[in-house]
């Protein structure tokens, strides 16, 4: 990574010797391309002097508990836009394994305890319950993965109908054993302990331990991204599957092998959902896929494909929850943040397609 | 640097863009139009629903007396109303759930989105 005080030095050594009309286009480059990340500093900036609370240590660490909780499906649809594809499935397996999450893990002593044979909750069912949600998620993505690879289908085609089989496999699921489509509540406290006890305080806000493993999340995926051969496969395919194919690269793995890591994130994801939701409805999940995406397109993966870093998702995740707690804390309502989302994810397309046609 | 009249061309020129975006052609002068006019879209539309800012908090009797809904900024705590009455039942508080499992914590719980409560109430 390059010395950003170098990089100024070099950046403001060639500015000095541009002309008139080049140094109008190096200004209005920097700012276009800096579109977002101008309108959340104006955004910032604004809500700072409207709600002198958001320049808190309250709301640092609201921020830092929202992208604890929405990084790890970022970290996992990211490789499958690498490949030139997406994931819309991922809202609906974390749904999913939200809702297994928390019939496991109810309270043994709860009435409405949906499977009442289940085993007391102790540390190691606790790791079960993991496992078997993780190896849920990973179940679809493989599923995902196989019809991309084998069929060479466009994923838009096979994870728009994973998404949907998921949700009927949800409905299914509220519906066993009399429950009749109710919230799964009743949650118990080891579980909430394990996912949400404190890790440390920043002022008011409580630090859950879901950050320590988003941070734990994060450095296994910058390993596997960078420092193993399938990460190196994986960009490869991204830039050009006919050429990785050429050089030896297994593509039909490589694409499994990207879908299922990325489920087995959404099946982590819905596991920390289960306690953020404190009652799993059907509805958990729905349209989380799109933060995600979002956020990997503003923090510069393409969707022109082999391209994209850990730090720019992390830095997506950040910009993007920083956008929303800003306009939640001047009281836009949640149904127009929906319109702003869609805007968003328009403009972080267009800043993707030019700065790939500026570069090439 | 390069002579400006090929690439003031080559930024007016509609080019192919590849991976997801295959089959798109697109000049980065679109795209310009495109980026300013979404920042203004997001912008404007900001604007105008700050206009009536703040969250409605909306209470569901479950079966008694209706009780009208408030708007409440971000970060407050909620002012709870008047409970409702309802024949043969007392209130047993407001609740997060229809299933009325958690309840309303005045001390804890603040207000960070939209959100209904719904009333608990206890056979007499």
């Amino acid at each position: 990574m390059a010395n950003p005080i170098a990089n100024l030095q070099r950046i403001s050594a060639e500015y000095s010797q541009m002309d008139k009309k080049d140094k109008r286009r190096f200004w209005t480059d920097g700012i276009l391309n800096n579109a977002l990340y101008i309108l959340m500093l104006a955004f910032c900036i604004y809500t700072a002097i409207k709600q002198p609370n958001f320049v808190s240590w309250g709301s640092l660490g609201n921020l830092i508990v929202q992208v604890a909780a929405y990084l790890p499906m970022a970290l996992g649809i990211a490789g499958c836009i690498v490949l030139t594809g997406t994931d819309l499935s991922a809202g609906r397996v974390c749904g999913l394994t939200a809702a297994v999450t928390g019939v496991f893990l109810q309270k043994s002593d709860f009435a409405n305890k949906m499977f009442t044979s289940l085993p007391e909750v102790n540390g190691w069912w606790i790791a079960v319950t993991l496992l078997t949600v993780i190896a849920i998620g990973a179940l679809i993505g493989l599923v995902n993965g196989f019809f991309v690879a084998k069929f060479s289908l466009h994923p838009f085609i096979v994870t728009l109908s994973t998404q949907l089989i998921t949700y009927g496999i949800i409905l299914w699921f509220f519906a066993l054993n009399g429950n009749n489509g109710q919230p799964i509540s009743g949650l118990s406290a080891e579980y909430k302990d394990f996912v949400g006890g404190e890790l440390f305080r920043l002022g008011p806000a409580r630090i859950p331990m879901y950050v320590l493993y988003a941070v734990i999340l994060t450095a296994l995926m910058w390993f596997i991204w960078n420092k193993t051969s399938f990460g190196k496969n994986m960009f490869a395919v991204g830039s050009n599957a006919e050429a990785a194919r050429v050089s030896g690269v297994n593509v039909f793995w490589t694409t499994v092998l990207v879908h299922t890591l990325a489920g087995a994130m959404y099946g982590y994801s819905g596991f920390v959902e289960g306690y953020r939701a404190g009652s799993i409805a059907a509805s958990t999940g729905l349209n989380y896929e799109c933060d995600a995406i979002a956020a990997c397109v503003i923090g510069g993966v393409s969707f022109v494909g082999g391209t994209g870093k850990i730090s720019g998702i992390v830095l997506g995740v950040v910009i993007l929850r920083i956008i929303f707690i800003a306009l939640t804390m001047l009281g836009v309502d949640s149904s127009s943040l929906y319109i702003i989302k869609g805007a968003i994810i328009l403009c972080a397309c267009s800043l993707d397609m030019r700065k790939y046609l500026v570069k090439k | 640097m390069n002579p400006s009249s090929p690439e003031q061309n080559e930024r007016t020129q509609p080019r192919e863009l590849k991976g997801l975006y295959k089959g798109v052609k697109v000049s980065v002068k679109t795209l310009d139009i495109v980026i300013v006019l979404c920042v203004l879209a997001i912008v404007l539309f900001v604007a105008v629903d700050l206009q009536s800012p703040g969250f409605t908090v909306s209470f569901d009797p479950n079966g008694g007396t209706d009780v009208p809904a408030q708007t409440q900024m971000y970060g407050e705590a909620l002012k709870l109303p008047q409970p409702p009455t309802r024949e043969g039942y007392s209130f047993t508080g407001w609740y997060k759930d229809p299933a009325c499992f958690e309840p309303w914590n005045t001390e804890e719980d603040f207000i960070q989105s939209a959100l209904t409560l719904y009333a608990g109430w206890e056979k007499n």
